[in-house]
């Protein structure tokens, strides 16, 4: 009632209001919950999306976790965790998450490095610079079947290109693929040549955001190449290098299609990485339960290392 | 409070987001149409082959590329002209890995194609899984099928518990290979060993250190079964419960390949899976190795390509011949609707009748599964001009059945990586067998 006769003080100018004292009131309770719920409602279409495609699939997939199913049955036997014991008493699957670190550790760690070094040399005009630039992204944009192809004909061991150019420096041949003990390396090969285009231009974006001023301070006070480099540029670069770091991490340990192509898991497992475990388990050997199990697996620990990433490496990182 | 209010907002106009989506459209999504939509789809298909003369449209995914493909997409069209009851749209999937995982994949998201190959090894997997239509009603119907008239060698990888669930289609055996120009090079006899003893000392002839091989075979679970086959040995028991493989005579073939590459008178042909058949296949064509181990069902291509004269022969013998069949069969999946599973045994009736029977083996080098094939004029003249197509029809009088047992499809994984194992000296054959059979009793139980 106090509410009513505030209106009627405040909108004396609105005489045709006073007449609809139910409406005016009405539209007081309720535009408050309107400016509520209207935030919501503009980003509901992409919840939605992001919990039928994103959240929804993570639940079933951690139900399916817990279950004996083979994809197809309308029954899915509830084992409770014996999924998750026999994967942890698997030699096999143990050698597959040796495998995925191993790899995502040097492809991560090689294509920063390598790129960072790239980045610092083509930042800076011209002609040759550009073609370069250029030729180094290329790969990124290839397909990654045509990609692996390619590289499975020239780390073919007696008659590939790889093994012909090393005999030219007097290197013995490398077996490549065909050895459980140098397969990895040589997918890791393929990945860096693969991605480091990408990393590369993102450096040299990074790089020119840097002021100039800072370098021209910094040669005034006649810091050396090295110094600039640690104390200047990385730190100015620490938010892309971050950026870099975080993506490369999930997509290593994600990888699917080279191990696929090239090698499938080959030989003696010695490839096997932890998503085309997954896919043969779920898709070839028909265990959807103990796949699935396995990926939980996986987005556990690319949460661990994205949380890792974020508590330990972000505080580092310098915002400009 | 503040906090869990907005979330209550937020799920709310989530939710009535999903519901308007779901009333506006139920004729085609929501978890109670699914059900509806499919008994449309069933009246349009019964009533339109009568009353509009369309025809039913079935998806076949086969999962043979090159020539061969090329063969399969061919005999499709030819049979949509032949007829305007059924059309049939072909999509290559892949080699036979891929296309287990795709059809599987495609079940599980209830779209699966209508009719797909399957390698034999895997049959006893699908069917188990329940993914396979049961195929006794339709051989056994009024559009029936004389199931007598399929050589009975192939038939054995079309049962499950005793139900016909897959027709024999694009059936092969392995046989050697034989370059018989290099062979008569080297004063040998241009039929080819005859034993594995033979074998090895034509290899040992033909090899040039690092240049030449004299044979190379990928270390496949198919060619190691049937050297086991060869050696008196079995890969499971006949009930496929039981490991049998870790036995003298599973372990022989393991150490004769070993023995033979250290001497460099065997290569083994670099890659996994298919890869590595395919460089055993180039190694061959292009003269760098004197016979191969591979699959029939690569004659026609590999005798197009060959600079030289090609010959097969029976593979070696250790206590007698032996082979596994091999190749796969065509399959109905369970999932389809009665019309296209009608349109769909039309096809295969077709695909596997003895006219075509003849054309698929004479075209790619597979075996005619029809003994009416067999028998006919039209192969005995193609046997009498190459008579490298027959050997692996001879060849079938030693061939068995590979293991039928639904955990197979993981269980030879198992086997060829420890084989693996052996071979690149991480294990001796022993060990790696046993290895494997420990891993095999629990895949098998």
């Amino acid at each position: 009632m106090a509410r009513l006769s505030d209106a009627a003080d405040t909108d004396k100018g609105w005489g045709l209001k006073r007449l609809w004292p139910v409406w005016e009131q009405a539209k007081q309770e309720v535009q408050p919950l309107w400016a509520t719920l209207r935030p919501y409602l503009f980003v509901s279409p992409a919840t939605l999306i992001f919990i039928l495609f994103f959240i929804y699939p993570i639940l079933f997939l951690i139900y399916i976790s817990f279950t004996s199913w083979n994809l197809i049955s309308p029954e899915k036997e509830f084992v409770g965790v014996a999924n998750y014991i026999e994967l942890f008493r698997s030699a096999d699957f143990r050698q597959v998450m040796g495998n995925t670190v191993v790899y995502t550790v040097l492809t991560v760690s090689l294509s920063l490095v390598l790129a960072l070094f790239l980045a610092l040399w083509l930042n800076r005009k011209g002609v040759l610079h550009g073609i370069i630039q250029g030729a180094i992204f290329s790969p990124y944009i290839i397909s990654l079947v045509s990609v692996s192809l390619l590289w499975l004909w020239m780390m073919d061991p007696q008659f590939g290109l790889l093994n012909w150019v090393l005999s030219w420096f007097g290197f013995p041949p490398s077996p490549w693929l065909t050895d459980p003990n140098t397969a990895v390396y040589g997918l890791v090969l393929v990945s860096v040549w693969k991605v480091i285009g990408y990393n590369t231009l993102v450096f040299i974006a990074g790089l020119q955001s840097i002021p100039k001023e800072i370098y021209e301070a910094a040669d005034l006070d006649g810091a050396s190449f090295w110094q600039k480099l640690t104390r200047l540029t990385l730190p100015m670069l620490s938010p892309t290098l971050f950026f870099l770091l975080v993506i490369n991490t999930i997509n290593s340990f994600q990888v699917f299609d080279i191990v696929q192509i090239m090698t499938q898991g080959g030989p003696v497992n010695s490839t096997n990485m932890l998503v085309y475990f997954i896919y043969e388990n779920a898709f070839n050997f028909f265990k959807i339960g103990y796949a699935s199990a396995a990926g939980v697996i996986l987005l556990f620990m690319i949460g661990l290392l994205t949380i890792f990433h974020f508590m330990f490496l972000a505080k580092r990182v310098h915002y400009q | 409070m503040k906090r869990s209010i907005h979330v209550l907002a937020l799920l709310f106009c989530s939710l009535l987001l999903i519901l308007s989506a779901c009333s506006s459209s139920d004729s085609s999504s929501g978890p109670n149409a699914s059900a509806s939509s499919a008994t449309k789809q069933k009246e349009v298909d019964v009533s339109s082959p009568k009353e509009n003369n369309e025809p039913v449209e079935i998806e076949f995914w086969y999962a043979l590329g090159g020539a061969n493909g090329e063969v399969i997409q061919e005999m499709v069209e030819e049979f949509n002209a032949s007829q305007n009851e059924v059309k049939v749209n072909a999509t290559y999937q892949g080699d036979y890995y891929e296309n287990h995982a795709k059809v599987m994949a495609a079940v599980a998201a209830g779209n699966a194609p209508d009719v797909t190959q399957i390698e034999i090894g895997s049959i006893a997997a699908f069917a188990d899984a329940g993914a396979l239509e049961d195929l006794t009603p339709y051989a056994e119907g009024e559009n029936g099928l004389e199931l007598n008239d399929f050589i009975e060698g192939l038939m054995g990888s079309s049962y499950w518990q005793g139900r016909f669930y897959a027709l024999p289609f694009a059936r092969s055996t392995p046989l050697l290979y034989l370059n018989v120009d290099m062979l008569k090079e080297h004063g040998l006899d241009p039929a080819g060993p005859k034993t594995w003893d033979e074998l090895r000392q034509f290899a040992q002839t033909m090899s040039k250190e690092g240049e030449v091989w004299g044979f190379e075979t990928p270390i496949d679970i198919w060619f190691y079964e049937a050297l086991v086959f060869q050696n008196g040995g079995e890969i499971l028991s006949e009930d496929g419960t039981e490991v049998r493989f870790n036995s003298p005579e599973g372990i022989e073939p393991l150490k004769f390949w070993k023995a033979m590459m250290e001497e460099g008178s065997m290569k083994m042909p670099p890659g996994e899976k298919y890869n590595a058949w395919d460089v055993a296949a180039s190694d061959f064509t292009n003269g760098k190795v004197g016979m191969i181990f591979t699959t029939t069902g690569a004659l026609n291509s590999l005798m197009e390509a060959a600079p030289f004269e090609v010959g097969t022969a029976f593979m070696p013998m250790k206590k007698s011949y032996g082979a596994p069949t091999g190749g796969s069969n065509l399959v109905i999946m369970a999932q389809s609707s009665p019309e296209k599973k009608e349109a769909a045994w039309k096809f295969l009736k077709w695909m596997t009748n003895t006219e075509q029977t003849i054309k698929w083996s004479k075209r790619t080098g597979y075996m005619p599964v029809r003994v009416s094939a067999v028998e006919s004029d039209e192969m005995a003249q193609l046997y009498e001009e190459k008579p490298q197509f027959k050997v692996a029809v001879d060849q079938l009088e030693y061939a068995k059945t590979r293991p039928m047992a639904p955990g197979y499809s993981e269980l030879q994984e198992v086997i060829m990586a420890e084989i693996q194992r052996a071979i690149l000296d991480q294990a001796t054959p022993e060990e790696a067998l046993n290895a494997a059979a420990q891993k095999a009793e629990q895949i098998l139980k």
